[in-house]
């Protein structure tokens, strides 16, 4: 059986693929950088909520202690000791982070194919995502998220729905770009169908750039869900890096606590900072505009 | 003409989505009024006789629209909180502030960005290029609620610089010294907010400053001898105009997230400490009219930049005209 060129550019494209995000994830001093910051909080918080004797919601007699050895952050107005809080209350945080994030993209790379790829398509989508871009995103979800009991499901379920928006742009034109070339022609009168076309030779082509997106979407949805709770949109009761704050907020001036100010923040920041850094390395590599295809 | 058509539909989409969803949340406005309190049922019919929210729900519908359309200023209603005063009284009366605010870093973002990357491109790769590439992305990641939280602790509470909460202060006095309240009060926002807004725009001029350097006629102009300043002002600003203003119409909207944001943690009376309120005090004629407002001014600064950018860009407008 011969091999038609078809068959063999489409069998060695999606193992370099791997590789040349693999590389371009270390090469980079940035993306090592933010590389270890995330592996280092990631490990902080594993490590600490094995590790701390507290539960975040134990209150105790020590209020408003400066960090110590007993309390590594400081305790706050309550007696609760800030380290617990800390890295009890990421799991929530980064929990619908990542997956607002995850779901923004994929729902972003699904749009963005099929407007990209059927022309029928592309008008509806195309006014579709412009309309949701348009949107001020914060009082949108502020207002919808304050109306109706905000689970972290929902609160997830929002920023996927508000944030698919540019991926879905910026893969429709990665996706509209890579049809011009000229093997998808020959895949075409080769006998592929549309589907498989598709599935065999877009999707190793974008994939790169939706992974680029979904690490800066960390970074963004970190932060607007943190604002979220922060604001008190959800539960402020329950333990997470945005309703610390907002507590900090609400009685850590009075007390002059300036730990319970510092610190949440600081992991918010560190953490956010991290994802940034990756994704803009992998951006750099792996930006359209600067693309050959 | 596109984007005026999806403006359009913008708007459309926020209406009925403002009219809808108070809607379908359980408890009627006038049952969380007299939730609070022991109001006699008389009473009770008589609020929501009042509030018009005992007709059917498709009356409700073409009185709020006629509300929006035909009456000037729009009316959305009577706020719950600050009864009787007007929705839109009250957005107005607040709308300035926000926008001193949101004016003043959007204007020093871009000076402290331009300034920036015109100075880290003309080193190149030296330590101030990295630096600077690395604090703005840095913070840009930080949330600007944690910044200004920072900013307030260590001016107005520890060092008691600058005033804690507010606008402008309980006797400001008039003319000059009402102006120096109003600065005065302004300046920790402002800072938070440039703050983190900075980075952004630094991000997309050193995009383009890169391209520039790399031209010839920039290289003509530094064998002639005219100084990096120099080059830098000539070439780079008018150069980089464009990805800047079609960075405004992408940015308002951030902006304005911020400074709810910012405002909340300050206690300056703007916008976003009218909306964040509504949202804790559920009252929803404010909260309705504010998110129909916000979205408006961002729809509008929207179309403003894309007016502008057709204006400006040669190939743009070729590309409007082959269209039409």
């Amino acid at each position: 059986m011969t091999t038609t060129s078809a068959d063999v550019v489409i069998e060695e494209r999606p193992r370099n693929r791997l590789r040349s995000i693999y590389s371009s994830i270390f090469s980079s001093r940035l993306s090592k950088i933010g590389l270890c910051m995330i592996v280092g909080i990631i490990v902080f918080i594993v490590a600490g909520s094995l590790l701390t004797p507290y539960s975040p919601y134990a209150i105790s007699v020590s209020i408003n202690k400066p960090p110590s050895y007993a309390h590594p952050f400081g305790t706050d107005y309550l007696g609760h000791d800030l380290f617990s809080q800390i890295v009890w209350g990421a799991y929530p945080s980064l929990f619908v982070a990542m997956g607002g994030a995850l779901g923004s993209v994929v729902l972003g790379f699904f749009v963005g194919v099929f407007g990209g790829y059927y022309r029928k398509l592309d008008g509806v989508l195309g006014g579709a995502s412009d309309v949701v871009m348009a949107f001020p995103v914060l009082p949108l979800l502020i207002m919808l998220g304050s109306l109706f009991p905000a689970t972290n499901l929902f609160i997830m379920s929002l920023l996927i729905a508000v944030l698919w928006p540019p991926v879905a742009r910026s893969v429709r034109a990665q996706v509209a770009s890579a049809k011009k070339l000229p093997f998808v022609d020959a895949a075409r009168t080769g006998g592929l169908r549309d589907i498989e076309i598709v599935l065999r030779i877009i999707v190793p082509e974008v994939g790169s750039i939706a992974m680029a997106y979904f690490i800066v979407n960390v970074s963004l949805t970190i932060i607007l869900t943190t604002a979220l709770q922060f604001l008190g949109v959800g539960n402020p009761n329950a333990v997470s890096w945005g309703s610390t704050l907002y507590w900090a907020q609400q009685f850590g001036f009075y007390a002059g606590a300036w730990w319970w100010i510092l610190v949440p923040g600081a992991i918010i920041t560190l953490t956010a900072t991290g994802f940034a850094f990756i994704g803009f390395a992998l951006e750099e590599k792996f930006n359209p505009r600067l693309k050959i295809i | 003409m596109r984007r005026i058509l999806v403006s359009i539909a913008i708007m459309v989409a926020i209406i009925n989505f403002d009219f809808i969803i108070p809607r379908l949340v359980p408890g009627n406005a006038a049952e969380i009024l007299a939730a609070s309190s022991r109001l006699p049922q008389q009473a009770f019919v008589e609020i929501q006789a009042r509030l018009g929210l005992d007709h059917s729900y498709y009356v409700q519908y073409v009185l709020y629209l006629k509300g929006i359309f035909l009456s000037w200023p729009p009316y959305f209603g009577v706020s719950y909180q600050y009864f009787p005063a007007q929705v839109t009284t009250l957005f107005f009366s607040r709308l300035p502030w926000t926008l001193i605010l949101i004016g003043s870093s959007f204007a020093l973002s871009i000076i402290i960005a331009y300034f920036m990357s015109a100075y880290a491109s003309s080193r190149r790769a030296g330590k101030f290029e990295v630096g600077s590439l690395y604090s703005a992305i840095v913070f840009h990641a930080t949330p600007v609620f944690w910044t200004s939280m920072i900013l307030l602790w260590v001016f107005a509470v520890y060092l008691r610089w600058l005033p804690i909460f507010g606008n402008i202060s309980n006797n400001p006095g008039t003319g000059l010294a009402y102006l120096g309240s109003v600065i005065v009060h302004a300046i920790l926002p402002v800072l938070a907010m440039t703050l983190s807004f900075f980075g952004e725009v630094y991000l997309v001029l050193r995009g383009t400053t890169q391209q520039v350097l790399k031209t010839d006629y920039v290289t003509a102009a530094r064998t002639r001898g005219l100084s990096d300043f120099l080059i830098a002002r000539r070439y780079i600003l008018r150069n980089s105009l464009l990805p800047l203003v079609s960075l405004l119409t992408f940015s308002l909207a951030s902006l304005i997230s911020r400074v709810i944001l910012v405002e909340s943690v300050f206690g300056y009376a703007g916008i976003g400490d009218l909306i964040v309120d509504a949202v804790v005090n559920r009252d929803y004629p404010v909260l309705e009219g504010s998110i129909f407002y916000v979205t408006l001014l961002v729809v509008i600064g929207g179309l403003i930049g894309d007016f502008l950018l057709v204006r400006l860009d040669p190939k743009l407008r070729e590309e409007d005209e082959v269209r039409q």
